[in-house]
């Protein structure tokens, strides 16, 4: 017999009290872990994918939709731009690289990005197997790719036009996997990278065939006479200077835009800001009212059990010890809920993530932060011993006299 | 041995102020306690228990004057050296009858020996309900518990508070036997505290308020 099998006796005595203690903690610390996971995991994919990536230069339009869909690679492009606009730009001496890239295909819900051999060092994607791309119609895998299509070297596969799966829109010219590259937890591991001819030679070998078989089509073939083109250009800065000056030269005095990727998520993270510090605060909510329930559920019992707890101080028991009884069912119960709220917020993420990766072909989420975990477990358990401290007042100014007369 | 001086108590709120007659006991001598309600007998009982200190005066138990102890050092006495029976039994209501015993040893600080408290349960007829939980004894298996709680951990001094108020005669005279027969085997003094007649012809020794 111990003061710790009292406890758990005491706990195990009373399950219903113990489930709705345990379960409504649970749910604070889910929500709280759960968001501060989110939210870490948010920033990180949004900081780590931005690379070297100063400025991007694409077609008129949302500058928020070309930085996702020319970085992130989780939206639709704002349009073409014409590649000798782009090179140009890029003879500008503020600017250390500039990198093309083309797309507008995909396999099996893959990007497909037409760029140069700048493209990978972007992200410090470095070959794992393989070779570089040498000619059109070769591409090489970024790691998700490779892994969750089972390619390998060799291999060749037919992409289908737009950035959505389908079976409708396949082009005829097959692509042969050349390299692939090694993991970076960035965007280029769910990307297939080929060069700009091959987008071309694609497009305009398709773009050849529908005119013969449609005369409606005039108007893309203009387009391909004009010149070619690319989707956008990713642009780092020789020096920081360049960021005063170059946007605002593009944007007013070209037919094409220039967004700062870190400005725009900037941007778009206080936009979701907002919805997370409002679940956070919820979550806190949460919390609070949890605390509350183990302090009426432990301050209940100690009413309750006056005459028993009494009885243990007869039995030779001393407050001290009383009091740890109350502890223990205090830790016991925050415990139980750390572990349950722990596997909750992971169950929860992970089903939400599910859904997510799908759309997106990324696992975005990053583990928590060991610093914000124990910030939250300090913070619940900070919690917890106020809790206690409240409960146990009543024993610390017990009258034993008293409680037992009155039991009479 | 148990020894009072000169013990007296006053209730602040009340008003109130008792004095007791002086106790002097052998080893192994009990005493009957008698007096009408609101005489002063359950503070009485709980001056001899350390549970309220006197005003003025002295208790002398096994020759230690517990009023003189730290709270903490009254805690480990009473706990090693007092056994208590009221007139409404009680118990941990969240353990069962063997682990109620197990923590009576247990904050006594005294070994738990199992085998001691299976032989106590099959004395007082309760081993068929060592398992049980508190609420699911009858009064007089719960009177019986009590006794046992009150001798298991071998105390100096056994006090009872109106033990047999709430029982009908043949029970009464079953638990004051019980009693008498326990502080026997554990060489305690017995002392209760009553307005209950009935129990007087048990105790050669006896005083009223």
């Amino acid at each position: 017999m111990t003061i710790g099998k009292i406890s758990l006796q005491n706990i195990k005595s009373k399950p219903l009290y113990t489930f709705l203690s345990v379960f409504i903690l649970a749910l604070s610390i889910a929500l709280l872990l759960g968001i501060q996971q989110l939210e870490a995991s948010f920033k990180y994919q949004m900081e780590n994918n931005l690379g070297d990536i100063d400025l991007v230069i694409g077609a008129k339009g949302s500058p928020l939709q070309l930085v996702l869909a020319s970085v992130l690679h989780l939206d639709s492009p704002t349009g073409n731009i014409l590649y000798e606009d782009a090179k140009k730009i890029s003879k500008n001496p503020l600017i250390k690289t500039a990198v093309p890239i083309s797309y507008g295909d995909n396999y099996k819900g893959y990007r497909i990005v037409g760029t140069t051999d700048k493209f990978a060092p972007l992200y410090n994607a470095k070959l794992e197997k393989g070779r570089a791309v040498k000619k059109s119609m070769e591409v090489i895998l970024g790691h998700t790719v490779a892994e969750q299509l089972h390619l390998n070297i060799g291999d060749t596969f037919l992409s289908s036009h737009g950035l959505v799966e389908n079976n409708v829109h396949m082009h005829s010219e097959h692509l042969t996997v050349v390299g692939i590259l090694n993991p970076t937890q960035k965007v280029i591991d769910r990307l297939i990278i080929t060069n700009l001819e091959s987008v071309w030679d694609v497009h305009h070998h398709d773009d050849n065939e529908a005119h013969e078989k449609e005369e409606n089509h005039a108007e893309h073939h203009e387009e391909l006479d004009e010149g070619k083109e690319i989707t956008s250009l990713l642009i780092s800065f020789r020096n920081p200077s360049a960021l005063l000056t170059l946007p605002r030269r593009i944007n007013e005095h070209t037919n094409m835009q220039a967004a700062l990727p870190k400005y725009e998520l900037d941007r778009l993270y206080q936009y979701t800001g907002v919805g997370v510090k409002t679940i956070s605060w919820i979550a806190y909510m949460i919390l609070i009212i949890s605390c509350m329930t183990i302090f009426i559920s432990l301050y209940k019992m100690v009413k309750e059990r006056a005459f028993d707890l009494a009885l243990l101080r007869t039995y030779g028991a001393s407050n001290f010890q009383l009091i740890r009884m109350v502890v223990y069912e205090g830790l016991a119960i925050a415990f139980l809920a750390f572990i349950l709220g722990f596997m909750l917020s992971k169950a929860g993420l992970y089903f939400m993530l599910k859904i997510v990766e799908t759309n997106y072909k990324q696992n975005i989420l990053q583990a928590l932060p060991f610093q914000e975990f124990t910030q939250t477990g300090a913070l619940v358990f900070v919690m917890i011993v106020f809790s206690v401290s409240l409960a146990i007042y009543p024993i610390i100014k017990m009258n034993i006299s008293t409680i037992l007369s009155n039991e009479k | 041995m148990v020894q009072t001086d000169n013990i007296t108590f006053h209730y602040k709120k009340r008003e109130r102020t008792f004095n007791f007659p002086n106790i002097a006991l052998k080893e192994q001598e009990n005493l009957l306690i008698l007096g009408k309600s609101g005489i002063g007998k359950t503070t009485l009982l709980h001056l001899l228990a350390g549970l309220l200190k006197p005003v003025s005066g002295m208790v002398v138990i096994d020759g230690v004057p517990i009023n003189l102890l730290s709270h903490s050092q009254l805690d480990k006495f009473r706990g090693q050296n007092i056994g208590l029976v009221f007139q409404k039994s009680h118990a941990v209501r969240s353990l069962n009858v063997f682990e109620n015993l197990q923590a009576r040893l247990f904050f006594s600080r005294k070994s738990i020996n199992n085998t001691a408290i299976d032989a106590l349960l099959e004395q007082l007829d309760l081993n068929d309900y060592k398992k049980n939980k508190v609420n699911e004894l009858s009064e007089g298996q719960l009177q019986r518990l009590n006794i046992a709680l009150s001798v298991i951990h071998t105390p100096q001094v056994i006090l009872a508070d109106e033990p047999t108020s709430n029982l009908d005669d043949e029970n009464c005279k079953i638990v004051i036997e019980l009693l008498i027969k326990q502080a026997k085997r554990t060489n305690a003094n017995l002392i209760v505290i009553t307005h209950d007649h009935r129990i007087k012809s048990s105790f050669s020794n006896s005083i009223t308020l």
